[in-house]
């Protein structure tokens, strides 16, 4: 079955003309295969009372929230079999949120697809710095894969990392942005939002800037994590563009998750927040949290992604990330913060931490 | 609608900035605008109700200002006074609360400050209120004197509609003035209530002002500190922790920070005929403001072995909690407080898949959630807004080692069952951290003249002042008339 099913996603993948019914079509035929073969799932959709007779379209399909990567097994495959897993790196209660693969072939080719088509704007490589650990330095990490499936594919021979377990590598990486911007050729910079903010960082304290090669692009994704001083959204892109010389345009944000297998992107952030789309195979719907019914357009609500490339966890996740629908896409507006009490009633979280004896 | 909050001394030749926080409920918006002062007006107005505090709040008797505040909570409770009526329209459009459980819990909190009740209050704090007035003689010799501070700086909460009046009524009662901060989240009453106290009694004009600045204005609030007697704030405790940080050393600080609070029904209370009523209690504590006050439950703990057992009083306090909704609709979530709740219900959910006794009952707009979760008698707070959590035990006190370990954040219990459980269970509760026990429906309404988090209320506030026995002997040698 298993192949019958990957093959039938890579088909849809490379299929560019696809149609409202074929999306149909090909979610509740996943649907199907993880309702039977995914038994969590099989019990969370009867307990939502939508088992495949009820659901019938891609809508109907129940949201599995993001937190039940942490607390279920969500695999069609046995999970010991797997090709690999990816992990959260969010570890609230100390638990991981795992995203089982049974074969990497589908999200390989989900984000080869797709980035090739948003953000090599017509190059078929373009030398590469990748401000993130290798794959074999952060194994688990859907993004370390993501990059270095960029960096193989798309990157020339010249292309590097400069972040190891030491951090960032700044001699390295200042030596490298002055040789391409002496070379005159377009460069790629592709990293963790956090590792752009601790490279401003460097460069100011330094009192440097580069002006980068025409044609060279940035793709930062993950937001700041905690990790480092936040900055407004607005203020990252300016810096981004006054530092490295690359204009907001071709600043590219890539929003992704570990718990699906297609990523998101904007066309450039010359205004914030941007609009984020994805390819055929994935599509979005903002809802009200509580009711898991849409908004209505143009209104702030939660994001589901219905991705058809998760073809062995579940199809429709929801996530806990704000959004606006629009026209060509969402804007996307920042994690839902947590809803703190307004008065003397005591928050879940600082409860939680109080408990564990790490409070104040 | 545009409503100016807050209150301020007449200065004159000064024009006071005002900065705009808009509300929407209920299909209403309502524009407020709060008075922002400089640090030179602020300085003016600090100066003035010191002065004022010494030369006017002082020289009134405890009396009189207990009458002056009774005048004023009597208007209030007039339904036909301008204040009362615009309180009433005004205030579900700010907090989102229904309007028919703002109006009730505003005649239920209002009673608790009429004449009497603040000479209980008083009489609780000082045994003898005249203390407040004149040194008092002490039973062992000597006289001492209550003096109240000259200036507290309040920092308030907005989770309760009307709450600033308990300090703002007991910085009066002790003949402080006071300086307040209003919170975004509700920043009228507090205005209102300290412009009926000047109609009443204009002398007290300059004693009091209510004023808005930004919450963790460090420069702001570490000067205003600085000429603060008392500061009193209630928050978050990150809030409070940061507040406290700003409090100068000799300055009293007066933190009223994050609590908990729960339930225990004992099946004393669940046989046939009282078990409705029970439950009743029970999902009133619950829908009272939204839980969003210290002393709302989060978790029932149900004795098993009544005729109604913990999963039947979980499921029937659902319907119950369904029955309030049609009456007082719980007030509309923000997206982030919906995403919260639904965080909440969906990982009690998936924790059904291990616990198959469990059970997570509400219906589909999440209006209320109630959670059986037979053994999980851990106390954990719920994520609010009408979602409680029932779970069994075999003996009462089965629940002290579940509080056990969260004794800095207790504080009220509601208790069903019969007079002795109550005082064998409430001596148990009171070594565990519990500082208020109260009947199964009275948990969001304290009694004037509660042990706020176990403290004093009035008694926190003064210095007392002691002439000692060795004083008035020496004294008395010294004396004209002496022989």
């Amino acid at each position: 079955m298993t192949h019958e099913i990957v093959d039938s996603v890579l088909q849809f993948l490379k299929n560019e003309s696809t149609s409202d019914i074929a999306f149909n079509d090909q979610a509740l035929r996943l649907f199907n295969y993880q309702y039977k073969h995914n038994l969590p799932f099989q019990m969370y959709c009867r307990q939502k009372g939508k088992t495949p007779r009820m659901v019938k379209t891609w809508k109907d399909i129940p949201a599995v929230p993001i937190n039940a990567f942490k607390d279920l097994t969500l695999s069609c495959e046995d999970p010991e079999k797997a090709e690999d897993i990816f992990m959260t790196s969010g570890t609230t209660k100390g638990v991981r949120g795992k995203h089982f693969h049974p074969t990497l072939q589908v999200y390989d080719n989900s984000m080869l697809i797709n980035f090739n088509a948003r953000f090599m704007n017509g190059y078929e490589s373009i030398r590469t710095g990748i401000l993130f650990p290798t794959e074999a330095e952060m194994s688990n990490s859907s993004l370390s894969h993501y990059l270095a499936l960029a960096f193989k594919h798309y990157g020339t021979s010249e292309s590097r990392y400069f972040v190891n377990n030491e951090g960032l590598q700044v001699e390295q990486l200042l030596a490298e942005l002055r040789e391409v911007e002496e070379l005159g050729e377009p460069y790629a910079l592709l990293g963790a939002t956090f590792s752009f903010v601790h490279l401003f960082e460097e460069l100011q304290t330094r009192g440097k800037s580069f002006n980068l090669p025409k044609g060279s692009r940035i793709l930062d994704t993950g937001g700041f994590k905690n990790k480092s001083k936040e900055l407004e959204l607005g203020a990252f892109y300016t810096q981004l563009s006054t530092l490295l010389g690359v204009e907001k345009s071709n600043c590219i944000n890539m929003y992704g998750m570990t718990e699906l297998s297609t990523q998101f992107y904007d066309s450039g952030n010359e205004v914030v927040p941007s609009l984020k789309s994805g390819p055929h195979w994935i599509r979005t719907r903002v809802v009200n949290p509580l009711t898991g019914g849409e908004v209505a357009k143009g209104e702030r609500g939660v994001l589901v992604h219905c991705d058809l490339a998760n073809f062995n966890s579940v199809t429709t996740i929801l996530t806990e990330d704000l959004g606006i629908e629009k026209e060509a896409g969402f804007l996307l507006l920042g994690r839902v913060q947590g809803a703190e009490a307004k008065g003397c009633s005591i928050a879940v979280d600082e409860f939680i931490r109080a408990a564990k004896g790490s409070s104040l | 609608m545009m409503e100016i909050a807050g209150y301020l001394p007449a200065i004159e030749g000064e024009e006071f900035a005002f900065k705009t926080l808009t509300f929407e409920a209920k299909d209403e918006k309502l524009a407020v605008q709060v008075p922002v002062l400089t640090k030179e007006q602020m300085d003016k107005i600090t100066e003035r109700i010191k002065i004022a505090s010494a030369n006017v709040l002082k020289s009134l008797t405890i009396t009189e200002i207990v009458q002056v505040i009774d005048r004023v909570i009597e208007q209030l409770l007039d339904r036909t006074n301008p204040y009362r009526q615009k309180a009433e329209q005004l205030l579900p459009i700010i907090t989102g609360y229904d309007e028919e459980l703002v109006r009730l819990g505003l005649t239920a909190y209002l009673k608790t400050f009429r004449k009497q009740n603040l000479q209980r209050f008083l009489v609780e704090d000082f045994g003898n209120p005249l203390l407040i007035d004149d040194f008092q003689p002490r039973s062992k010799r000597g006289y001492s004197k209550a003096i109240g501070p000259n200036l507290i700086v309040q920092i308030w909460a907005g989770n309760v509609p009307a709450l600033p009046l308990w300090s703002l009524i007991s910085s009066l009662l002790v003949k402080s003035g006071s300086i307040g901060k209003v919170p975004s989240a509700e920043p009228l009453f507090a205005g209102w209530f300290a412009k009926m106290i000047v109609d009443v009694e204009p002398k007290l004009a300059d004693c009091m002002a209510v004023v808005w600045w930004k919450g963790g204005d460090e420069e702001k609030e570490r000067h205003l500190f600085q000429q603060a007697d008392v500061v009193l704030a209630y928050g978050g405790n990150e809030s409070l922790d940061s507040i406290k940080s700003r409090v100068p050393i000799t300055t009293r600080f007066l933190p009223f920070g994050h609590k908990i609070s729960f339930g225990i029904v004992s099946k004393m209370s669940l046989d046939s005929r009282k078990s409705w009523k029970t439950i009743h209690h029970a999902a009133y504590d619950v829908i009272r403001y939204d839980q969003q006050g210290c002393y709302s439950p989060h978790v029932f703990y149900v004795q098993k072995g009544g005729n109604v057992s913990p999963r039947e009083f979980a499921r029937l306090l659902a319907h119950e909690l369904e029955g309030f909704e049609k009456r007082y609709p719980r007030r509309a979530l923000s997206v982030e407080e919906g995403a919260s709740m639904a965080e909440w219900r969906q990982s009690e959910e998936l924790s059904m898949y291990i616990n198959r006794e469990k059970e997570v009952l509400g219906e589909v707009s999440g209006a209320w959630t109630v959670v059986y979760a037979d053994k999980e008698g851990e106390l954990v707070p719920s994520c609010l807004n009408r979602v409680i959590k029932v779970t069994e035990i075999n003996e009462l006190t089965e629940v002290i080692p579940y509080i056990d370990t969260h004794r800095a954040y207790l504080q009220t219990v509601g208790i069903a069952s019969t007079p002795n459980e109550l005082f064998a269970l409430s001596d148990l509760l009171g070594k565990a951290g519990v500082t208020r026990i109260t009947g199964l429906g009275s948990m969001t309404s304290p009694e004037a003249g509660w042990h706020h988090d176990g403290r004093c209320n009035l008694l926190d506030l003064v210095n007392m002042v002691d002439i000692e026995h060795s004083a008035e002997e020496y004294a008395e040698s010294l004396a004209s008339y002496v022989d």
